[in-house]
């Protein structure tokens, strides 16, 4: 009990996913029917495609088995959208003769109709299709690395304890920093295919300038080890740079590289590493402005030109722990 | 030219509103700095950061040159302007919070989130900045409540909006350098 050795950290780190990829499913009324005669089936499908087609929802399986095993009849079928017969009055005493053309249709084969509801749009993760699922059968394309992600079991244990010791750089650097008076927020760049780190920050914007946070320090020294750069730190000694990988070859900004932050960034900063064409994110504890999911979440928006993976929950008690008033 | 919009805190900017003279002059200066930019293989931004009828900072797209994609035009004016309040032990909020930016194209997300967290007042820009423009055109930066990024800020648009663009258009006519894909843009 008196071990020096804690156990590792039980985190995870989870997918930052899109708002469409997270949200619930939005869902549609719509009238139901039981095929009271089998045999009439295929007529009713294609027949109900003409009259009642369903534009837009063609993840939704006109026919679905009857879950109720006690009932007679075992097919059910989808006849139109609430909304494709604003005339019905009472929804709950609709009739077929209200819901469907009786000139041009034949109604044979089918029972009372009954509401139902149904996804209005295709699912884009298996949680959203399995709530989607309990409403109405719905097709599924699926995206196994996004399934597995949210399981958390994308990274195997020994990336997940390389993940765990570039934040553990991270921290301590943050740890640096708050030993020199600053706020605690440390950041690691790092290489993943060299498997090494290439820049160590943490902020600084009580120290040499208000704007830089540790990752715009972060993404700065990484300019600096490749030639450029716009500052100067060597007042700071807990931030610097590794200078260019064994084989000298020379990375475009931060295209491809992983950054490791304690904080979830935000705004500029978010923003800062979109314009670096970062690779990936990983940030350990969520912040109140934070614009990789708690404000916004700069990495899935639509209108800008580089998307890339942000990840949450790496070492995430230490990292929220290294700044409790501002996490939540 | 575009009224005054954003913001919350209309009240709290208690400063005078430039003249479409001043608005003029600075902006003609602010395009001198875009041109430059042009000329040095820069994406056409410029800016100019004016306190008091004073130029404190100016500024150019430097990306390429400090392989920094974050050196907007912006960001280096800010940078001028701090070094004025530390060479005049001025503080820096209250230098600020009294500055106007005159910018050729609407600042990014980026620069509009420093923006806030400097609490610059107010934004005078020439063209709207739809690839990644934090002033309504991508995000909102400038008015969205975000209460732990600095202040919300009002921002006047249009003036000399086509020449910005036609700018812009230049410069992405020739291919980026710097950038191994021609597709890579930095502003
Ligand atoms: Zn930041
Ligand atoms: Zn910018």
């Amino acid at each position: 009990r008196s071990s020096s050795r804690l156990p590792e950290p039980a985190w995870s780190a989870r997918p930052v996913l899109s708002d469409a990829q997270s949200a619930d499913p939005e869902l549609l009324d719509a009238f139901a029917a039981p095929i009271v005669d089998r045999r009439e089936t295929a007529r009713l499908v294609r027949e109900l495609a003409a009259v009642r087609p369903l534009p837009g929802l063609r993840h939704v399986k006109r026919v679905r088995p009857c879950g109720d095993r006690g009932k007679p009849h075992p097919l059910e079928i989808l006849v139109c959208l609430l909304s494709d017969v604003p005339d019905v009055e009472d929804r709950g005493a609709a009739t077929l003769s209200s819901l469907l053309p009786c000139e041009s249709f034949d109604a044979s084969g089918l029972g009372q109709p009954f509401l139902a509801k149904v996804p209005a749009s295709p699912p884009l993760t298996r949680p959203q299709y399995e709530r989607a699922s309990a409403h109405w059968p719905t097709s599924f394309h699926e995206d196994k690395q996004v399934t597995s992600a949210l399981k958390g079991q994308l990274f195997t244990s020994a990336q997940k304890a390389k993940m765990q010791e570039y934040m553990a750089a991270a921290v301590r650097a943050a740890e640096d920093g708050r030993g020199r008076g600053m706020d605690a927020v440390g950041a690691v760049m790092v290489d993943p295919d060299a498997d090494r780190i290439v820049a160590t920050a943490h902020d600084l914007r009580h120290g040499s300038h208000p704007l830089h946070h540790a990752v715009m320090v972060c993404i700065d020294l990484v300019a600096r080890g490749q030639g450029g750069g716009a500052y100067c730190y060597e007042r700071h000694p807990a931030c610097g740079f590794a200078g260019p990988g064994i084989k000298g070859e020379q990375r475009y900004i931060c295209t491809g590289y992983d950054l490791y932050v304690t904080r979830e960034p935000c705004v500029m900063c978010a923003m800062a590493l979109l314009h670096s064409r970062i690779g990936r994110v990983f940030y350990g504890s969520a912040s109140a402005d934070g614009a990789f999911g708690t404000k916004y979440k700069i990495h899935t928006h639509k209108d800008l030109n580089h998307r890339f993976e942000v990840f949450k929950g790496v070492l995430q008690q230490v990292c929220s722990d290294l700044n409790p008033e501002t996490t939540s | 030219m575009g009224s005054p919009s954003s913001g919350s805190d209309l009240t709290k900017n208690e400063f005078a509103h430039p003249s479409s003279e001043e608005i003029q002059s600075w902006m003609a200066e602010a395009f001198g700095m875009a041109k430059d930019a042009l000329e040095n293989g820069e994406v056409p931004v410029g800016c100019l950061m004016v306190y008091e009828k004073e130029v404190l900072g100016k500024g150019r797209n430097e990306v390429n040159e400090t392989k920094n994609a974050t050196r907007h035009a912006e960001i280096v004016a800010l940078d001028e302007v701090l070094e004025w309040c530390r060479a005049r032990q001025q503080d820096p909020k209250a230098v600020c919070a009294r500055t106007v930016l005159y910018v050729t194209v609407e600042p990014c997300i980026m620069c509009a989130a420093a923006l806030r967290l400097l609490n610059i007042p107010l934004v005078v820009y020439g063209c709207r900045n739809e690839r990644f423009g934090g002033c309504g055109s991508v995000l909102d930066v400038a008015s969205d409540d975000l209460p732990h990024t600095g202040t919300s800020f009002q921002y006047i648009s249009g003036h000399r909006a086509d020449e910005a663009v036609e700018m812009l258009k230049t410069f992405y006519k020739q291919e980026n350098p710097n950038a191994p894909k021609p597709k890579t843009r930095n502003e």
